[in-house]
């Protein structure tokens, strides 16, 4: 299909803060500049989530800031991939155990590929988000194979009935 | 009365680096109210600092406070441990971390200029200014070690010397650097769209800014005097290396621009002088003392007074921490500031604040 073509040559980005020091949020903006130049794999910087494919996350996850990680993350579209952006985010970090901390971004939504470091570099942002452009075509692929249903819709008061079918992929 | 709307900003927002919740309420385009929510990344690193982590640990964790005034956080940690230990540092120590420090204003500067170029809608000039503002990354690299989260400073002095070939390279890149800077200054004073964006909007006031207590390139932007390297001498001798204090009147965004491009020179001027007369001598002075008693101790962050306050009781842990960053003096401003403009020009001066809330929350 040519959205997929489109998708892993141009992925848009989407970028939360989720209480990180801004050390690996200014290394994401680098990297969009000219020096590293994210842009010649084709990825924007949107803030809408409905549009992205790929998150990019930095920070441990504060207790305030979970919700709206969780929000922003069931808002996008599948497929998608979760890319956590320096030591805090991967793991926690030094604010491992602080008390409004809950040490990591993999607590609470899935994530695909860690970027290691305080603060990452641009360098290992891009290797990460090259990484990502390969699950989300693996999760394309997975997504669009061919589905069996386990059972008929069947017809039931007048009208058809698909609640009862399960997909197996 | 026409109809009022409440629009809500954040707190995942395009033009926001940072989760910061701004609610306006919005008469025919024109804000009459807003209310700002600033607690979204409270971490509670000052709990951590006196329970967890020994004193002469706490250097590294309060520079994760922010990551673009990292080095102002933990100077400014050093300078208030060394008081408590009583303890002096060599003269090299302190002119290596004036360097550092300024090093990073020239960064923060940049990258608040570009995010302001941004947020106007301008985004050539925000590439061409990120474009120019990666040789102070380059700098602080071959300076500190790394990029951003440089633990250079620690108690008793700095980690690192300065090598003769990366004063050197310093010194290059800066004659590098001065044409390019001159351009940016030239676009970001006469260019005309940008005006539009700029000129006018979002105007506070001296009165204003004496009545709100605001601080950094935002006060002196209003025509207010206030510096901590004008005022304090005895820690880093900034008169020494050829601090001046920039001022302008206009109050507006523009004007914060033009402070910005300014201290840059400024910055860039103190640098040659510290590379030039840099004395010779310990990095370094130690003491096996504990910490005792109370300190408090100023410093001048890029975007304002940095304010620390320590207790310690011989021990290990230090007693009580409390750091006050300076966007929290400036949160009072910044919400009354909205106040009749048009909706379509905050995210411009949100830019033009530069506000750091990973600071203002700890």
């Amino acid at each position: 299909m040519a959205l997929n073509k489109f998708r892993t040559k141009s992925p848009w980005i989407l970028h939360y803060n989720a209480g990180s020091c801004n050390g690996c949020d200014i290394e994401i903006l680098a990297c969009l500049a000219p020096k590293y130049d994210i842009e010649r794999f084709g990825m924007i910087n949107t803030g809408n989530p409905k549009q992205s494919d790929i998150m990019l996350v930095t920070g441990p996850v504060t207790k305030r800031s979970r919700e709206r990680l969780v929000d922003i993350y069931s808002q996008m579209p599948e497929p998608k991939v979760v890319i956590a952006c320096g030591s805090c985010g991967c793991s926690g970090g030094v604010f491992r155990g602080m008390y409004n901390c809950e040490g990591g971004i993999d607590q609470y939504i899935p994530v695909d590929v860690y970027v290691p470091g305080c603060g990452c570099r641009p360098e290992q942002i891009i290797a990460g988000v090259v990484e990502a452009l390969a699950i989300l075509e693996k999760k394309t692929k997975d997504m669009e194979g061919s589905v069996k249903l386990h059972n008929d819709p069947i017809e039931q008061d007048g009208q058809t009935n698909r609640r009862e079918v399960a997909a197996v992929i | 009365m026409s109809t009022q709307y409440n629009i809500p900003v954040g707190a995942q927002h395009i033009s926001l680096l940072e989760p910061l919740h701004f609610k306006f309420t919005t008469e025919n385009e024109k804000i009459i109210k807003t209310e700002a929510n600033v607690g979204y990344v409270h971490r509670g690193i000052e709990q951590a600092c006196c329970s967890k982590f020994k004193f002469r640990q706490v250097s590294f964790v309060v520079g994760r406070v922010c990551g673009l005034c990292s080095i102002s956080h933990t100077t400014c940690y050093s300078q208030v441990a060394e008081k408590l230990l009583k303890l002096d540092i060599p003269k090299r120590a302190k002119y290596l971390r004036m360097l550092v420090i300024e090093l990073d204003r020239i960064h923060s500067h940049l990258l608040c200029l570009s995010h302001v170029a941004e947020n106007s809608g301008f985004e050539a000039l925000f590439m061409k200014t990120m474009r120019h503002r990666e040789f102070s990354m380059e700098l602080l690299e071959a300076v500190c070690g790394n990029r951003i989260q440089y633990d250079f400073s620690i108690i008793g002095g700095v980690a690192r010397d300065l090598r003769t070939d990366v004063a050197q390279s310093i010194l290059d890149k800066f004659k590098i650097f001065r044409p390019q800077l001159d351009e940016l200054v030239d676009i970001y004073k006469t260019n005309w769209s940008l005006s539009l964006k700029n000129k006018g909007i979002g105007v506070l006031s001296k009165e204003d800014a004496i009545r709100l207590n605001v601080v950094g390139p935002f006060a002196r932007a209003s025509g207010l005097g206030v510096d901590v390297r004008n005022e304090t001498e005895e820690l880093l001798p900034w008169k020494e290396v050829g601090f001046e204090i920039i001022t302008d009147t206009a109050g507006d965004v523009h004007a914060r621009n033009m402070v910005r491009l300014k201290e840059i020179y400024v910055s860039m001027k103190i640098i040659e002088n510290i590379i030039n007369g840099l004395p010779e001598g310990d990095l370094i002075s130690d003491t096996k003392a504990f910490p005792e008693g109370e300190a408090v101790n100023r410093i001048e962050a890029p975007r304002g007074e940095l304010f620390y306050y320590a207790k310690g009781n011989k021990t290990q842990v230090l007693e009580r921490l409390k750091i006050k960053a300076p966007t929290f003096s400036n949160i009072p401003a910044m919400v009354e500031t909205f106040t009749n403009n048009e909706y379509a020009s905050v995210p411009a001066i949100i830019g033009s604040y530069d506000p750091c809330l990973s600071c203002t929350s700890r």
